[in-house]
């Protein structure tokens, strides 16, 4: 991501906190599962609790890229993360075919975010490198 | 979608920085439509066209007008 336009600098300002909430949110919900083995609607809370940190960082992105002024980058990012949406809805259908006929074991959904994040990211670095090799001074 | 502005901006020793710091994009996009990756926006191609003092056309290639096409 181009940190010099000012929407990528708020988008840093927003995602920071955010990123930090969601590891102190986890480490949290960790430890008070380890010690207090909570059931029931407590259980459900506290998983809850660490999606809406997931949740707000999609709101933080959502946000970039509504602000984004320079229309080739929101562009290139909008692209990146449709790359990393049909890398994720890929690795869904194999993973769901293998799962059908039981040839794999339960894989928990939780993975898509992680998935798409980290193909998105892939993908934002090819793009930027296409573009560093087209430099032109 | 081709264009002349390479041409245009080393015509006056402008670096694609340069020129993006006039356009207030970035360094990426104007690359990204010397080399025809990318096809402006209307009202991006408007400014290109008035910080050169040209028409649209005259800068931008229209791809239906293109040899082979």
């Amino acid at each position: 991501m181009q940190l010099k336009t000012p929407a990528a600098r708020r988008y840093l300002k927003r995602f920071v906190p955010t990123m930090i909430g969601y590891v102190v949110t986890v480490m949290t919900t960790s430890l008070l599962v380890a010690c207090f083995q909570p059931t029931g609607a407590a259980l459900i809370a506290l998983s809850i609790l660490l999606a809406i940190s997931i949740i707000a960082m999609l709101v933080v992105i959502g946000l970039y890229v509504r602000e984004e002024t320079d229309e080739y980058l929101r562009q290139r990012i909008v692209t990146a993360m449709l790359f990393g949406i049909g890398v994720v809805l890929a690795v869904s259908a194999v993973l769901g075919f293998l799962q059908i006929y039981h040839a794999i074991g339960q894989i928990d959904v939780f993975w898509a975010f992680p998935i798409w994040c980290a193909s998105w990211g892939a993908a934002q670095c090819l793009m930027a490198w296409r573009d560093r090799v087209g430099f032109d001074a | 979608m081709n264009n002349c502005l390479r041409v245009l901006r080393a015509e006056r020793a402008w670096s694609q920085q340069h020129l993006a710091d006039l356009l207030e994009v970035s360094r990426q996009s104007v690359n990204a439509i010397e080399t025809g990756r990318y096809d402006p926006s209307l009202p991006l191609a408007f400014k290109i066209a008035d910080l050169f003092g040209l028409a649209i056309e005259e800068i931008f290639v229209n791809p239906a007008k293109e040899p082979g096409q």
